[in-house]
């Protein structure tokens, strides 16, 4: 972190930011008492999965995107899947998607404990990192490892590997786990509701900023069921579309100091993607347990304020616990563990839940089902300009702050929205202007 | 099994594949005793050091004036290991933070040593460069001499 006093305003820049997955940097410039400029910088280098893509098999982009994340491969694998069975007219049957659930529930429990104890906590407990927290709160810490093992449990269990699961195919699974092995994973995830439910706890009793945000909200929401692997989009102001509407309602473009495309509505400007926007939208969609969690920790129907989604974060670990639990016990044998998907000319759309946010993608096939072109929308660049302008008004109200304090103020309100900064850079040839 | 080793880093990431190509020659060498794993996350390590004799953690490494391939060896020993520099690890939550998180959880195995390889070119979909290719086997032989004495060498 390095801050330097220019003229009569000053510069806040952390040159690499601390406990954000991937690699990027913040630059706020304040001149005459005001922000005048700020900007959430990307340089990981260009992820060219997309061309990578073109010219693949219809059957092989589970496999490629799972690699763009190592912390959310379960949410590429399953939005790709959807958007390839949707090009070729295919959808699988209730007991694919239910177990498609399973395996994602262990990725929201795995990604948002990683998020909650080792990279956001620290922040609210006055630590610079997981480390030092774990000198003086070592149970803390204990906990968010026992959960955040439940989760690479499941995901194992269901996925065959914790990282990169090697058991997904399109059109559902190489394996179903049997009901035994399904059955002898309930112990840890019981404990894990009790680890989430402290976890809901530890978090509504830190101290947050007044700050709320009137953000569009984008989620998806489904008929019964709190949104993960499935459903249509609404948004805050009422809007309602299909994932198939997504490029017609989406605008995707670059934004001259990040490789990452900034998305916005086309109508409305800039949108939230995550857990703030999905809980907000889907408040009533909660299982019963979450419900009760949501509402001890004084969370309303809505949550406007970024700084409170680690309490968010925290309810959906209990969600994704209480889900696991549920799917187990009403499992039978389950029949065929896939489905045929064959090829067939055409464009499909797929649009999932990620820990992070909604994750769209979008297919073209030729009749053999060569993949034509590819699109991925992770959640980070739709979320990139509701960051910054965060930032802008943030830093506005706290300019009395010394510019360390100040600085360290705005990496935590960076870390409201668990960036992926490696999802988030696109294959672009981008000449970066000024320094 | 009480040794470990463990490849860290991203097969799609030129030079950064050096960890899971070190670790799957490891693994052909059949050593009894020894497993072989490879994480693309660091923070996995934390998990699955305790219990273990030893262990073996194989990075990419960037270190100020270093040339791809050189192929550094550091004995983690009772002093933390000091994480404001880039000095080893090329993961965002990097390998020292992982290993320092697991020594304030008193979770450090009797002995462990981190052999980074130092990279060049880390762009998606580099291929693995030259001067790294030509040292995997100085890796290789690296990794077996960080392991106990009592496991038999080179089968």
């Amino acid at each position: 972190v390095t801050h330097k006093g220019v003229g009569e305003g000053r510069e806040l820049t952390a040159e690499t930011l601390a406990r954000v997955e991937g690699e990027g940097a913040m630059h706020v410039v304040v001149r005459d008492g005001q922000v005048s400029d700020v900007q959430l910088r990307i340089y990981e280098p260009p992820r060219f999965f997309e061309a990578m893509l073109r010219g693949r098999g219809h059957t092989e982009p589970p496999d490629i995107t799972s690699r763009i994340c190592g912390i959310c491969p379960v949410a590429y694998e399953m939005s790709a899947c959807r958007a390839i069975e949707d090009a070729c007219g295919v959808s699988v049957p209730e007991d694919i998607a239910l177990m498609r659930r399973l395996l994602y529930c262990g990725e929201w429990i795995e990604s948002h404990t990683l998020h909650v104890y080792l990279l956001h906590a620290p922040d609210f407990l006055g630590y610079p990192g997981a480390i030092e927290m774990a000198g003086d709160h070592r149970d803390v810490v204990e906990r968010g490892l026992r959960l955040k093992k439940a989760g690479n449990a499941l995901m194992t269990l269901v996925g065959g590997r914790a990282v990169h699961p090697v058991n997904i195919r399109v059109g559902g699974f190489y394996r179903f786990p049997t009901p035994a092995e399904l059955r002898a994973a309930r112990p840890q995830l019981e404990a894990a509701l009790d680890d989430a439910l402290a976890t809901v706890a530890m978090a509504s009793g830190f101290d947050f900023p007044d700050f709320e945000q009137d953000h569009e909200y984008v989620a998806l929401r489904t008929d019964r069921d709190y949104p993960i692997e499935a459903g249509a989009f609404v948004t805050s102001s009422g809007h309602a579309f299909e994932v198939a509407s997504f490029g017609d309602r989406v605008a995707e473009e670059h934004v001259p100091h990040s490789t990452a495309l900034h998305a916005r509505l086309r109508d409305s400007g800039p949108y939230v993607v995550g857990p703030l926007a999905r809980y907000s939208l889907n408040h009533d969609r909660l299982p019963p347990t979450a419900r009760e969690a949501a509402d001890g920790a004084g969370l309303g129907p809505t949550c406007r304020n970024p700084f409170r989604s680690i309490v968010v974060r925290a309810v959906e670990i209990v969600v994704a616990c209480e889900e696991a639990l549920r799917i187990i016990d009403r499992w039978s044998d389950g029949g065929a563990p896939s489905v045929p998907v064959p090829p067939r000319a055409g464009v499909g759309h797929g649009a999932t839940e990620a820990p992070r946010g909604t994750l769209y993608q979008r297919y073209e096939l030729a009749a053999d089902g060569t993949v034509l072109r590819a699109q991925i929308v992770p959640p980070t660049s739709q979320n990139q300009s509701s960051i910054e302008s965060d930032l802008r008004g943030f830093v506005q109200a706290r300019l009395h702050l010394d510019t360390e304090e100040l600085t360290r103020q705005c990496e935590q309100a960076i870390r409201n929205y668990d960036p992926c900064i490696s999802c988030a850079t696109h294959f672009l040839d981008l000449t970066l202007e000024e320094a | 099994m009480s040794a470990l080793v463990v490849g860290i880093g991203n097969p799609d990431r030129g030079d950064d594949a050096v960890g899971p190509l070190v670790a799957a020659r490891v693994a052909r060498l059949r050593l009894p005793g020894v497993e072989v794993v490879t994480y693309d996350e660091p923070l996995a390590l934390v998990e699955h050091l305790p219990g273990r004799e030893a262990v073996v953690v194989v990075d990419a490494a960037r270190s100020a004036d270093g040339r791809p391939g050189t192929v550094h060896v550091i004995r983690v020993g009772s002093a933390p290991l000091p994480r404001d520099t880039a000095a080893l690890g090329s993961h965002g939550l990097g390998v020292v933070e992982a290993i320092e998180l697991a020594r304030a959880l008193g979770r450090l195995p009797a002995q462990l040593t981190l052999i980074g390889v130092e990279a060049g070119a880390v762009d998606m979909g580099a291929p693995v460069s030259q001067q790294v290719r030509d040292r995997l086997e100085d890796a290789v032989r690296a990794v077996v001499d960080a392991l106990p004495a009592s496991t038999p060498k080179g089968a």
